[in-house]
């Protein structure tokens, strides 16, 4: 079943263009949503749930129409934006009994079963919490009020490795019984090749990709090569970069044929971004 | 609207301003411009109240609760239109003690009836300037808190001028004029309340337009 359709999402502003922003994504899925810092992550999240107004398009969370259903559908979501970031002199407690009288399904067992998990004491003051422990307490938050639907914006940016991979294997335990789905924002694209199904990946306001991990993955590949190799497939290569040696490019693996003796290697997630911004800034440049 | 003025009153409005009140006892000065009295609400608690809910990111906690954008407007109008009734409730309480205590005529506007209609007005004033030019970007405070205080201060100093300059408005000063007074009153709290109903009404308009 299909959680969440975006549909033509369009935002312009004097110096940005969010262009027709589409992709969907499965119950019981990991979607990363990568692109480089300024890429367009957090107006598409925003302008999903309204908080920035979209020139156009739509958007259907569990079948309905996000505008049309904006507050019975905010009751299924669990939004995060850069961690709790609110109300940081305020003790736990404080910031808990206000949030649980805002939604209905608000289940008091479960949240202090997560609290009791995550070893977070309600008499501490948020600012007190370390940013690993902040994410946590939002997600705690978020499975107490029973969300389907998490959308979290750059939840692992800041976080040390360790408190990242936590983070990461608590995304995979929550979405185990199939009734729950994430769409995480990240520039750091370890965190994708760990947990993710999908990956939407998005440069200047455009969708590049959205797919599943592998289908990117098996899409792309890097190319190595001599110097005087490269005029005869500069024209295939997303994106290139020149060394003392020769050079090294991107290129979609259906682009290949009669490659020769050029080197053939997978390409990762993080290539992928590195040669597309590159060609994204030529053009720019152009 | 309950859970979200539950919201206000324990996460976002401090407890201390409902100590704000209190200046209420500089209405038993004598010989004092007594506008004045009440207008630390606006030197004081509001400032700080909008000052402190950005620092907190109140708004961005409030996009995360299942509430509509003019729900957040009407609950912070309504608390504020609180604090302000309790402002003004024990003003009252010091004017009826002025009134009953003390015999010496102020050389402004006495603290009398008419007074505390007009210090509804005043506030009413002061909520529909600063509201709705709050939220238009329901991020910068200077400009909106200097535009409504200034109204307010001019408003104020008119007031005290035409009773101190016009023989016919005299009956609004002392205790003697009842009748007049509680018209002014009576005028006074309809003008509150449709002028915070406006603020209100404009401030839901301008902040649906703001990208939060």
């Amino acid at each position: 079943m299909t959680i969440l359709t975006v549909e033509g999402l369009c935002k312009r502003y004097p110096s940005f263009y969010l262009r027709d922003v589409s992709f969907t994504l499965e119950t019981g899925y990991i979607m990363g949503f990568i692109g480089s810092n300024g890429a367009g992550k957090t107006t598409t999240l925003k302008s999903m749930i309204n908080l920035v107004h979209k020139d156009s398009g739509v958007v259907r969370i569990l079948g309905k129409d996000f505008t049309q259903n904006e507050i019975e559908l905010k009751q299924d979501l669990g939004i995060m934006f850069g961690g709790v970031d609110y109300y940081r002199k305020h003790k736990i407690y404080q910031i808990s009994r206000v949030v649980r009288r805002f939604f209905k399904n608000w289940d008091d067992d479960i949240y202090q079963t997560y609290l009791r998990r995550f070893s977070i004491d309600e008499n501490k003051r948020v600012e007190e919490l370390s940013n690993g422990m902040r994410v946590k307490y939002s997600l705690a938050l978020a499975m107490s009020h029973q969300a389907k639907l998490f959308l979290l914006d750059e939840p692992t940016s800041g976080l040390d490795p360790i408190a990242r991979d936590d983070i990461l294997d608590l995304f995979q335990e929550l979405i185990e019984d199939g009734s729950r789905s994430i769409l995480f924002s990240t520039h750091i694209t370890s965190d994708l090749e760990k947990c993710a199904d999908y990956i939407t990946y998005i440069e200047n306001g455009q969708i590049i990709e959205s797919r599943s991990k592998d289908d990117v993955l098996s899409a792309y590949r890097i190319v190595k090569g001599k110097q005087d190799q490269l005029p005869s497939i500069s024209s295939k290569l997303i994106g290139y970069k020149k060394n003392a040696f020769g050079f090294t490019g991107l290129t979609k693996n259906s682009d290949l044929q009669g490659s020769g003796s050029l080197l053939i290697e997978p390409a990762s997630l993080e290539d992928i971004m590195i040669y597309t911004r590159r060609k994204n800034d030529e053009e720019s440049i152009v | 609207m309950k859970n979200l003025l539950y919201k206000e009153f324990h996460l976002s409005i401090h407890p201390a301003y409902f100590l704000m009140p209190a200046f209420g006892v500089l209405l038993l000065i004598p010989h004092w411009p007594y506008f004045i009295a009440l207008m630390y609400f606006f030197f004081i608690s509001v400032p700080n109240i909008f000052n402190n809910n950005k620092a907190q990111n109140d708004i961005g906690f409030s996009a995360t609760l299942p509430i509509r954008r003019a729900d957040i407007v009407t609950a912070r109008v309504t608390s504020i239109t609180i604090l302000e009734l309790l402002q003004i409730l024990v003003a009252s309480i010091f004017v009826f003690i002025k009134m009953t205590l003390f015999q010496t005529e102020n050389f402004l506007l006495d603290a009398n009836i008419a007074f505390i209609g007009f210090t509804f007005m005043m506030f009413g004033i002061f909520n529909v300037i600063y509201l709705p030019m709050f939220y238009k970007t329901a991020d910068k405070i200077g400009w909106p808190i200097i535009v409504s205080f200034s109204a307010t201060f001019l408003f104020s100093a008119v007031i005290e001028a035409i009773i101190l300059m016009v023989p016919a408005a005299k009956i609004l000063d002392g205790k003697a004029h009842l009748s007049a007074q509680l018209l002014v009153l009576g005028i006074g709290i309809l003008a509150f309340f449709l002028l915070s109903y406006e603020a209100n009404r404009l401030s839901i308009k301008r902040f649906k337009k703001i990208n939060i």
